[in-house]
């Protein structure tokens, strides 16, 4: 019991003396108190979706209206109540060139854009919906925007950087669209390992580290942020550090182990022993060298503490080895947390899910940041926020229906011209603007500048660099985080001279089937070919003075190679390409 | 109603973006509503134009064997001290240039710090944190950078000659990681263009036209940043000549010592000079586990001389006043002296120094024990360490940036300002 604790645990040291017995009842009365309180104040903002949750049906009468129009209502009334002007709605070129990036992590080609901006049927976005949802890349993108909720671009821990296995499962998840919630159960209880299955790759981040796995899985599935009440009880919310030590000690139990070697992967495995328990002695400042601590129960947020069976008469705890698949424990605490966390009668997390979902296509949250939806940051739409949440219950978490009211929405539909000057209004008065991220610019560069077509019938590498021709690691490390510390986009130095002095030319290539190809033969007039050069890259025609202006400057030239690289490397690096608008 | 609970973050954006929209927004200026206290902070602290080279002695320089000789002590070494220009302040003999420049600086004996290993040690002592899983925390170079540097200038603002340590912009942002120079000078990957300059004012112009029509309709501030960031790079391109140390070498060889650190020392001195905030330049490596003494014996005596030659050039220049040169390793030496004439990694007791920007020359702060294995007085922990330097930098050191929802302040929580050494 204590071994396995002593470590992880630095602070808050090993259990025994009584000193901090009357402060624990002191921290225990308090914190009833505050539970009534918080307890109130949630079930006033979870409004409507008490009402389903508790039944667990769908309620008799309920209003029926698609989604997508309470989406577009809701946020009509805020405009409204603001008095803030909606912008107008997007062109057909904008959309699709924004939901082909939303939905499937890349820009259409030229004959896609042609076809979807010649298409006269009331229903195209619809189809091109559709179309999107059912591409392979789907899974793929989606995979690749969970993978960093999940691990961001610099996981912690050992080996991390190696997630080919949980990479796949993501991936896995999303072709067969299982709803959210069976998934993160699975994700959560880690069953197999982290190369044939996969989920344990998450555990193993903070392996021995169960306060920082605390911190992290709170907040990503639960939108709640614990991490104040670690080191003292939170300053305004009503967390205490016993809610903290409480989820901890589901975690505290966890043990990775090397279980063999595949593919040049090591195979992670996450055991869970049948003892040991997290020890508390109180704020961080009031630790002392030699202070012991008391065991901490696994605590529900705002529920109940575990109940647990107790060990059987002699339990002897199994030995945890290397290459060895781990034995359940008697009785698995981090199971009992995932199914908890998962449940549609959860507090938090239909709505934490919701509210990061619909960040993922309109900029920001219902609830921003998305991952902090404590009672003092209130939505700016809380009818909104209830409505998706309960939506996403009554249909058994399906994410991809979600998304398809999101982006079916007139809402996400508007266009990107604001007055605002925001990438994301708070007021979602027009739409928003995201950097495309490294696995997608590059993607994009090569659907834009053909130089996938002009390479298609080359045989496929075994394990494709995902941003051929270019780096990866020149990639990560310009693009990976084009953000700062609260998710904003921040232009840097060393991306540009990326852009301006690295490797872009070797995208731009001049074989058959490429854009350089394609618009060097002289056998249409420069207008068509600007007008190709546009609608391949930006997917949209350009302007009248877009294409005088580069008309003149490909018309001068005897020999325009020298000049079409230039003009495709100004559209590549340009804003227009570097964003989702 | 709920503007006031949303708006935190709005703030800090427009914050970073104010100096942007000013300059590069021509038509688009917005009304920015009210600014918040950071900003005004960030601008007066910019006026007063305070810069920092930080002498990184990577792998732990040994405190014995420079400025906390312990004569006569079972843990005093090879080496003897030598009288310095301040009375009572003895050096090692390997630091004669330096020990006439006892006046200028300022040494803290008594440094306590809890990292032991380098990556751990490294990470602290260009953060002022320990390294934890969920917080990316910033590089002294980023917040000096945030907080010093300008928007609109050639050369950037956060600059590294043989850095070390990769934390880098940390949750700061992109906008603010270093560029990070070779040990030979040469300049970072991507820095300079192959392309002949009438070609590359054609592409410019041309991309510069598609940019332009962009920001002018989308009004947004994202692609104002990206333009921005844009023009910074291009920029740079007329900026080389200030990392050109060569033909003023010869005339400097002599006062920074003919030595690679010299060399880099002279680059930093040009870089502050230029306007740059932060320098870092680095010297490896001290990590003497064995033969301790002869790897001070070829390490120290350069780097002294470099050090002394860059405070007294800063001085002629009259830079010394609002330049800050810390210098100091992540770690310090064990006073054992191991089988192999080595010594260890040790954080009970070890030595650092700061000089110039107001700190007060000559004087020593703190003391370790006669054996020098524990602080006898005054312990300065890393935070301690990193507060007065950004105070001494005008930079209060309780300023508060936000990860996520969490805000950090630049020195850790309950750091204190070391007053006595700051005039």
């Amino acid at each position: 019991m204590k071994t396995l604790l002593a470590k992880p645990f630095r602070s808050p040291v090993v259990a025994r003396g009584g000193c901090l017995r009357a402060f624990l009842r002191r921290a225990a009365s308090g914190f009833a108190l505050m539970a009534m309180a918080f307890a109130i104040m949630l079930a006033m903002m979870l409004g409507v979706v008490a009402g389903p949750l508790a039944g667990g049906a769908r309620t008799a009468g309920a209003d029926e209206r698609p989604l997508r129009d309470v989406i577009d209502a809701e946020l009509s009334l805020g405009w409204q109540r603001e008095k803030v002007e909606p912008a107008a709605a997007a062109t057909d070129a904008e959309f699709l060139r924004r939901v082909s990036l939303d939905l499937t992590g890349v820009v259409p080609t030229y004959d896609e854009t042609v076809a979807h901006l010649n298409d006269q049927a009331a229903d195209k976005r619809a189809r091109l919906i559709e179309r999107l949802f059912n591409d392979p890349r789907f899974a793929r993108h989606q995979a690749d925007l969970w993978d960093l909720i999940l691990f961001g671009r610099h996981p912690p821990g050992y080996d991390t950087d190696k997630r080919d296995g949980i990479q796949r499962w993501l991936r896995d998840q999303f072709t067969a669209n299982r709803p959210y919630d069976q998934w993160v159960r699975e994700l959560l209880r880690a069953e197999g390992n982290s190369v044939e299955q996969g989920p344990p790759m998450y555990y193993v981040q903070y392996r021995n580290q169960p306060e920082d796995l605390t911190e992290v899985v709170t907040q990503t599935f639960l939108g709640v942020q614990l991490q104040c009440a670690r080191c003292h009880d939170h300053p305004f919310e009503s967390w205490k550090q016993l809610d903290f030590y409480g989820v901890a000690g589901f975690f505290a139990r966890l043990q990775v182990v090397d279980v063999g070697k595949k593919d040049g992967l090591t195979m992670f495995a996450v055991g869970e022993k049948s003892t040991g328990d997290v020890l508390f002695t109180g704020p961080a400042k009031e630790q002392m060298p030699g202070k012991k601590g008391e065991p901490v129960k696994p605590k529900f947020l705002l529920g109940e503490a575990l109940a647990e069976p107790a060990l059987p008469e002699g339990f002897k705890e199994p030995k945890l080895e290397n290459n060895k698949p781990p034995p359940a424990p008697q009785f698995s605490r981090k199971d009992q947390f995932a199914d908890w966390a998962t449940r549609p009668d959860n507090p938090f997390f239909a709505r934490a899910v919701a509210n990061r979902v619909w960040a993922q296509y309109f900029g920001r949250g219902l609830v921003h940041p998305v991952d902090n939806m404590s009672p003092s940051n209130v939505p700016s739409h809380p009818a909104l926020l209830d409505a998706l949440a309960k939506w996403l219950v009554e249909h058994q978490f399906d994410l991809k229906g979600y998304m398809r009211e999101l982006v079916s929405s007139r809402s996400y539909a508007l266009s990107s011209r604001g007055k605002t000057g925001e990438a994301s209004p708070l007021w979602f008065q027009h739409a928003r603007t995201r950097p495309l991220s490294a696995e997608e610019l590059a993607e994009s560069w090569r659907v834009a500048t053909g130089y996938d077509d002009a390479n298609k019938d080359k045989p496929a590498e075994k394990k494709p660099n995902r941003f051929r021709p270019l780096t990866d690691g020149y990639m990560l490390r310009f693009f990976g985080q084009p953000t700062n510390g609260v998710g904003d986009f921040q232009g840097g130095l060393a991306e540009h001279l990326f852009l301006n002095n690295g490797q872009l030319g070797s995208v731009i290539v001049s074989a058959p089937g490429s854009l350089l190809a394609t618009l060097a033969k002289p056998d249409q007039p420069w207008e068509a070919r600007v007008d190709r050069l546009f609608l391949q890259m930006l997917n949209r025609p350009p302007e009248t003075d877009e294409r005088d202006r580069f008309v003149a400057l490909l018309a001068a030239e005897k020999d325009p190679a020298e000049r079409l690289r230039d003009a495709i490397w100004a559209l590549m690096t340009c804003s227009e390409f570097r964003f989702n608008h | 109603m709920s503007t006031l609970l949303h708006s935190s973050e709005h703030l800090s954006r427009r914050a970073l973006l104010k100096g942007i929209v000013a300059t590069a927004a021509g038509g688009v200026v917005m009304n920015w509503g009210a600014l918040t206290h950071l900003d005004a902070l960030a601008d007066e602290v910019k006026k007063r134009g305070k810069r920092c080279i930080y002498l990184f002695m990577n792998g732990g320089a040994s405190q014995f064997e420079t400025l906390d000789m312990k004569p006569g002590r079972p843990t005093g070494g090879l080496f003897r001290p030598i009288a310095s220009n301040v009375a009572g302040t003895q050096v090692c003999e390997l630091m004669p240039k330096m020990a006439r420049q006892m006046d200028q600086i300022a040494v803290i004996r008594s440094m306590r710090t809890s990292e032991v290993d380098h990556p751990g040690g490294i990470y602290l002592m260009h953060t002022g944190y320990r390294p934890t899983a969920n917080v990316r925390f910033p590089e002294i170079g980023a917040i000096v950078a945030k907080y010093q540097g300008r928007e609109g200038t050639d050369l950037p603002n956060f600059i590294k000659i043989f850095g070390h340590g990769g934390a880098g912009g940390g949750f700061l942002g992109p906008k603010y990681l270093p560029f990070e120079i070779s040990p030979e000078g040469q300049l970072p990957t991507f820095s300079a263009s192959s392309m002949e300059p009438a070609r590359e004012l054609k592409r410019h112009e041309v991309r510069a036209f598609l940019e332009d029509r962009y920001v002018r309709e989308r009004q947004s501030e994202v692609a104002l940043m990206h333009r921005e960031s844009y023009e910074a790079a291009r920029r740079l391109q007329n900026a080389h000549q200030a990392f050109k140390v060569d033909q003023e070498w010869d005339k400097y060889k002599a006062l920074y010592g003919d030595s690679a650190f010299g060399k880099r020392c002279l680059l930093a001195r040009r870089l502050v000079e230029a306007g740059v905030p932060f320098v870092e330049v680095g010297q490896s490596s001290y990590d003497s586990h064995a033969d301790n003494f002869a790897w001070h014996k070829g390490l120290v005596p350069p780097m002294e001389h470099a050090w002394a030659g860059l405070l007294t050039d800063l001085k002629e220049r009259g830079l010394f006043d609002n330049t800050l040169v810390i210098w100091a390793g992540e770690i310090g030496r064990t006073p054992q002296i191991n089988n192999r004439a080595g010594r260890d990694h040790y954080v009970r007791s070890w030595t650092t120094a700061l000089a110039g920007c107001g700190v007060k020359g000559g004087m020593v702060y703190g003391a370790s024990d006669e054996d020098g294995y524990d602080v006898k007085d005054n312990p300065v922990t890393e935070g301690d360490f990193f507060a007065t330097i950004y105070q001494a930098l005008s930079i209060d050191p309780k300023t508060e940036n936000l990860t996520g929802v969490r805000p950090v302040p630049l020195a850790p929580f309950g750091s204190k300002v070391v007053t006595e050494l700051l005039s």
